[in-house]
């Protein structure tokens, strides 16, 4: 399977993302200098004090040698201190939130996957009936409600109405308890963050597997006499899969963006809640290590996809 | 149809079958008005450019006066909607909202054409560096989540509507171009093109005057898709914060001030409005888009 052509192929890719990554951070890092105020505004610190702490971070140096020094310590995974917690290291913070925001996507991405392969499925085979009406306006309005509505509703239906019932398990309005939260606290994000790219898997399911049906091997395994599940899941899907790959980026990406939103109305500690607060703080040192790491984390879940790819299909070669 | 059958000459009240030969925009159409949803969602729309007209000139109360009634007062006759967290009317600030929505959508739908249209048709038409440089930009903007440039860019840019515009097209341009880019390399072979070369049209003769006109259907319907995307992002800006100033109404933004009042379980309907009028127009766009796309490009029909 890896052949020379694909290690080339996947040369090329890496070589890609160092660019994404390195031409991303600079943009990040020019426009977060290029801010009015500086990092300090809160703490209003003025005159010499501030020329001290501006120096002591480095912060008076020119854009391109603080951006070297950035790069410099990139290389050794270090991505600074933060300048609102003082001198906190940001790489293993952000690392612990990139963990707990990889729990959510990762919920997400199979709420998406189970949820649209399934409804794609089932629109599929019964096409035209009440049952593929149903499911397609579902996967409409999954891509057309914003998540923060989807997440509204059920903060409004469990958290609210049915918060006497279940004692607290669904209980919402609070941030959710530690670290990575417990099951249950997840089970509401994950549902509505994974909903709206499911709209999108189900269409896609559903079509290539209306294409595949018709075709003469699948009517050859119903001759046969192989059971109909069987013919659906082991023959027609299988096939089908492959066009849904295809939008596996896209759905990574949007669950990765839609993670953003749900984690600042969740109140979970990952790193889109970080990202959206050190834009607020004025913490430059962060929100420039937080971009290059999504743009690390889209080049390598784009590449993923891409190899992922050639293995449900053998004929895709690169 | 290897031979072909002689057609029957029917008459009917509306002239002869064969003398009713429509012209492709006339049967789109035609296939469009047949589409109940579509149509549906095409009068809910239209609607709403009423709506966001008359909010130009008139609401029912002021939409940023602070204390029209009760903060938090639920839906009453005086208020139809209820009030917001500082009294406002909820239903005069959802009127003026879809300024907000229709306004970024529009305009990004616009832009995303222009810039998404023109570089795509070029990458096509010229290929090589010219391609490979246009591609290795649209590869680029793929590599970051739109949202966030969004949010850096509109950070970089200021609080306003028109930077909200600029950082939703920036990060949006680029399905666009890779759609024109690829009918740009299936047009330029053909005939017509050679014709207008070896007749000596210069390349943007040919880019604009011949490969786009015939490019138009799939571009067209691609850019109804925009619309919904643009006021969908807009929404996760204003919704994160990152909005039109304060006092505007926007939908995003009514929906996050409403919030908290959902999640302290007092009042769900300062969020209620807004998410429901967003999630319609939403909805109404994709089905509008669906069903153009369905009429006049009906190989890609599902």
């Amino acid at each position: 399977m890896l052949t020379r052509g694909t290690l080339i192929y996947i040369g090329q890719r890496l070589v890609l993302i160092v660019f994404t990554v390195l031409v991303v951070s600079f943009g990040v890092f020019a426009v977060v200098h290029s801010l009015p105020g500086n990092a300090f505004v809160s703490d209003r610190v003025h005159g010499t004090a501030l020329q001290i702490l501006l120096h002591q971070y480095g912060l008076d140096q020119p854009i391109p040698v603080q951006y070297w020094n950035f790069l410099k310590g990139l290389v050794h995974g270090n991505l600074g201190v933060s300048l609102y917690i003082r001198d906190l290291p940001i790489t293993p913070l952000v690392l612990r939130e990139l963990s707990v925001s990889a729990m959510l996507g990762g919920a997400a991405l199979i709420v998406t996957i189970g949820l649209g392969i399934t409804f794609g499925v089932l629109a599929a085979v019964r096409q035209n009936t009440w049952v593929d009406y149903l499911l397609t306006s579902i996967a409409v309005v999954g891509y057309s409600v914003p998540s923060f509505v989807i997440a509204s509703l059920g903060i409004l239906i469990f958290g609210q109405w049915l918060n006497n019932v279940s004692h607290g398990a669904f209980f919402y309005p609070e941030p959710w308890t530690g670290t990575y939260g417990t099951l249950a606290e997840l089970s509401l994000p994950a549902i509505a963050l994974g909903f709206y790219t499911s709209g999108q898997i189900t269409r896609i399911t559903r079509a290539s597997m209306l294409e595949v049906i018709q075709q003469d091997y699948i009517r050859t395994a119903r001759a046969k006499g192989l059971e109909n599940r069987i013919v659906i899941i082991r023959h027609a899907l299988r096939n089908a899969l492959v066009p849904v790959t295809s939008i596996l980026g896209p759905t990574v990406i949007g669950i990765i963006t839609g993670s953003v939103v749900i984690e600042n109305i969740f109140g979970i500690p990952g790193l889109g809640k970080e990202f959206v607060e050190s834009i607020f703080q004025h913490d430059y040192n962060v929100t420039v290590g937080v971009f290059t790491i999504y743009a690390v984390l889209i080049g390598f879940a784009n590449l993923t996809v891409d190899l992922v790819y050639t293995v449900i299909d053998p004929r895709i070669r690169y | 149809m290897a031979t072909l059958l002689p057609v029957p000459a029917v008459e009917y009240a509306g002239g002869t079958l064969a003398g009713e030969q429509v012209s492709l925009w006339r049967d789109g159409v035609r296939r469009l008005r047949r589409n109940k949803l579509a149509l549906a969602a095409a009068i809910y729309l239209m609607v709403l450019a009423l709506v966001c007209l008359l909010s130009l000139f008139w609401t029912p109360y002021k939409p940023n006066l602070i204390g029209t009634c009760v903060t938090y007062a639920l839906p009453t006759g005086a208020h139809p909607l209820g009030c917001d967290d500082l009294g406002r009317d909820s239903l005069s600030r959802l009127m003026v909202g879809s300024q907000v929505s229709l306004a970024v959508g529009l305009a990004t739908a616009f832009i995303v054409l222009v810039i998404g249209v023109a570089l795509g048709l070029v990458a096509g038409y010229f290929r090589g560096a010219v391609d490979a440089l246009i591609s290795l930009a649209t590869n680029i903007f793929y590599g970051v989540p739109p949202l966030l440039v969004a949010v850096a860019l509109y950070v970089l840019l200021g609080p306003s509507l028109i930077n909200i515009i600029i950082a939703i097209s920036a990060t949006g341009w680029m399905d666009m171009a890779r759609l024109a880019r690829g009918q740009a390399l299936s047009i330029r072979e053909r005939e017509f093109i050679e014709a207008a070369r070896s007749g000596g049209a210069r390349a943007g003769k040919i880019v604009f005057g011949h490969i786009m006109p015939n490019a138009l259907g799939p571009i067209i319907v691609q850019a109804t898709f925009v619309i919904p995307a643009a006021i969908l992002t807009a929404a996760f800006l204003t919704f994160l914060g990152f909005g039109v100033p304060p006092p505007t109404a926007d939908w995003g933004g009514m929906a996050s001030e409403g919030l908290p009042s959902l999640q302290g379980g007092f009042d769900p309907y300062i969020l209620l409005w807004p998410a429901v009028a967003l999630s319609v127009t939403l909805l109404a766009f994709n089905f509008f888009g669906d069903g153009l796309r369905d009429a006049f490009d009906p190989r890609q029909k599902r």
